[in-house]
């Protein structure tokens, strides 16, 4: 069993969780939306898997590189 | 004694060409059999496979081959050669003539010599030759510089820049020089891999830095492993140091010469065209829904590109640094373009620190080397917030804006979507027809709508008695001015296409841009003093 993190690749913060922890996910599954720059930033599952974790809530502000979930495969 | 000579068949100099041959031996040997296998060991080719290896065959003609320290016994008979730790000679990529030159890892891990006149490196004969012969330059860089053993022998220590950049520097202005890091580079040779016009280095077997972890452990006292402190991490993706990683030294080679074969000579040529297989008049009917009708939702660039340009061409410089901007060498019509395009998958296509300096860069490039500048443009201004005034963008954005202004080359503006502010005028030059094309989608001003309202209207909304809602009204007035039609009846856009049309029309335009190019043939002078 292998854990990958999910981190954002921008500064913004969290507008929509399409996911709940423990759903599967398929390689490039649609996980949440981040806005940054006025831009909706989707943010896929790099791996499929089981979601383990989501570590942010909606309207949270996200920073470079931070973990947003673990997907376990 | 002629008879004897002669008997051997080979004239009178009989002996002579016979230790020619023997010292042909010794560099041919390099570092010896235990050396050159601790080298494959170590995942890496010799200087001499490499250059067999990039090159086309039988092409390479050796000089300053007999350079190195002879050692003679009692009578001065000679015993041995250890070669210089350099290997240089002229060769052809593709048929096309290159200076070539690299560091012997196997001899002293291919730390300077300290002959009378230097092979390579820092200056040196190789790249003499390419300056007087007006040839590009491959450096295939393998070694940590100067070492302290060499002022033993020396007996006195040398200034810094006895064998300097000079010509180095002169060669960027002259003819392309592509560096390949191609193995643990600090020091001299980590500084000749940046200046180059486009570098690149192995995952997993190379590493630069100005110095390395033994000085840092003596220096900071920080423990960190040269992977750490200078693989493609941190070289090329943070720093954006090196442009490109290769995945095996194959590749990086392969990479020079795909590199290459974009590039003219010298800066007194113009790039070499290609027959043109795919046709110039596709009209690529993927184009026509690739932007989404939500301007909120990124989409791929990349693939926009890659339905514009000739098919399977393209090289693409630095595509893990300053991600916002995708710089691509391709071809339209087999003629050499740069493609400059906006990347709306990264902070919507916002300019940051990085994605100015990958622009600047890029820009250069192609100017000096007569290589036309295709804009696709999705970009809402610069990078804004704390982190982005940290690094300093909007300096750099603004170098970017000032190198923008002293483009000679043809350059092509295609607006896909945003085009806003001082970071929507690097992706213009008004020193040429400043042809402003646009997709349907294209929006453009000084800053986006969103932005703006808040800022030009604050009383107003405030005083509201919902003043979200009445922000989205002044929003939605605004839009309304913001149709790109109404720009082009004013002729402040050029021409509004089809997104299908677009390769057919800057196939077209590059072709038209060939007879101003030739005029422009020559170096860049260097004006003024860069922000």
């Amino acid at each position: 069993m292998a854990t990958t993190q999910v981190t954002s690749e921008v500064i913004g913060s969290v507008w929509k969780i399409e996911k709940a922890e423990g759903d599967a996910v398929a390689e490039g599954e649609l996980i949440m939306i981040l806005e940054s720059m006025k831009m909706e930033i989707p943010v896929e599952a790099p791996v499929a898997g089981t979601l383990a974790a989501i570590k942010v809530k909606p309207e949270e502000s996200v920073e470079e590189d931070q973990v947003l979930c673990l997907i376990e495969s | 004694m002629p008879d004897r000579k002669l008997e051997k068949g080979g004239g009178f100099w009989a002996a002579q060409i016979d230790e020619l041959e023997q010292r042909r031996g010794f560099a041919a040997d390099m570092g010896g059999p235990d050396n050159i296998a601790r080298q494959h060991k170590a995942g890496r080719l010799t200087v001499r496979e490499r250059i067999e290896r990039i090159t086309d065959a039988g092409s390479f003609r050796e000089v300053g081959t007999l350079a190195g320290t002879g050692d003679y016994d009692e009578a001065l008979k000679l015993k041995g050669v250890t070669p210089s730790t350099y290997v240089a000679g002229t060769a052809r990529i593709d048929g096309r003539p290159v200076a070539i030159g690299g560091e012997d890892f196997t001899i002293r891990g291919g730390t300077s010599f300290g002959a009378q006149r230097r092979k390579g490196g820092q200056g040196g004969y190789i790249e003499d030759l390419a300056h007087h012969y007006k040839m590009p330059l491959v450096n295939l860089i393998d070694g940590a510089g100067g070492s302290v053993t060499s002022a033993k022998r020396r007996g006195f220590v040398t200034f810094p820049g006895v064998d300097g950049f000079e010509r180095s520097v002169e060669l960027l202005g002259e003819v392309p020089v592509a560096s390949a890091v191609l193995g643990t580079a600090a020091g001299g040779p980590a500084g000749r891999a940046i200046l180059s016009h486009f570098s690149v280095m192995v995952d997993g077997t190379s590493q630069i830095f100005a110095a390395g972890p033994p000085v840092v452990k003596r220096s900071l006292g920080q423990t960190i492993s040269k992977e750490e402190l200078g693989g493609p991490a941190v070289a090329v993706t943070k720093a954006g140091s090196i442009h490109n990683v290769a995945e095996t030294e194959h590749d990086a080679l392969a990479q020079i010469r795909r590199f290459l074969s974009f590039m003219p000579q010298n800066v007194w040529e113009l790039p070499p065209r290609l027959p043109a297989d795919d046709p110039v008049d596709r009209r690529e009917e993927g184009l026509l829904d690739i932007v989404p009708e939500q301007r909120t939702r990124p989409y791929d660039m990349k693939k926009l590109v890659e339905l514009v340009v000739d098919k399977d061409l393209s090289f693409e410089i630095r595509p893990t640094y300053g991600r916002a901007i995708i710089t691509m060498l391709a071809r339209l019509g087999g003629r050499p373009v740069g493609i400059v395009a906006n990347n709306p998958k990264i902070y919507g296509g916002a300019m940051d620190a990085d994605a100015a300096r990958k622009q600047i860069h890029f820009m250069e490039l192609c100017d000096t080397f007569h290589i036309p500048l295709v804009f696709l443009v999705d970009v809402p201004g610069f990078m804004v917030g704390l982190k982005a005034e940290q690094d300093g963008t909007l300096r750099e954005g603004m170098r970017a804006v000032y190198m923008a202004a002293q483009l000679k080359v043809p350059t092509l503006t295609m607006v896909i979507r945003k085009c806003y502010g001082m970071a929507g005028m690097a992706t213009c030059n008004k020193n040429d027809i400043d042809l402003k094309l646009a997709w349907p989608s294209g929006e453009w001003g000084s800053l986006p709508v969103e932005g703006g309202v808040a800022a030009a209207f604050r009383r107003e909304i405030e005083a509201a008695e919902d003043p979200k809602a009445r922000e989205k009204e002044l929003e939605a007035e605004l839009r309304a001015y913001a149709s790109p039609f109404r720009t082009a009846e004013a002729l402040a856009v050029e021409e509004i296409i089809d997104p299908r049309e677009t390769r057919p029309i800057l196939c077209d335009y590059i072709a038209l841009a060939e007879d101003r190019l030739r005029i422009g043939l020559g170096p860049r002078a260097k004006a003024g003093v860069a922000p």
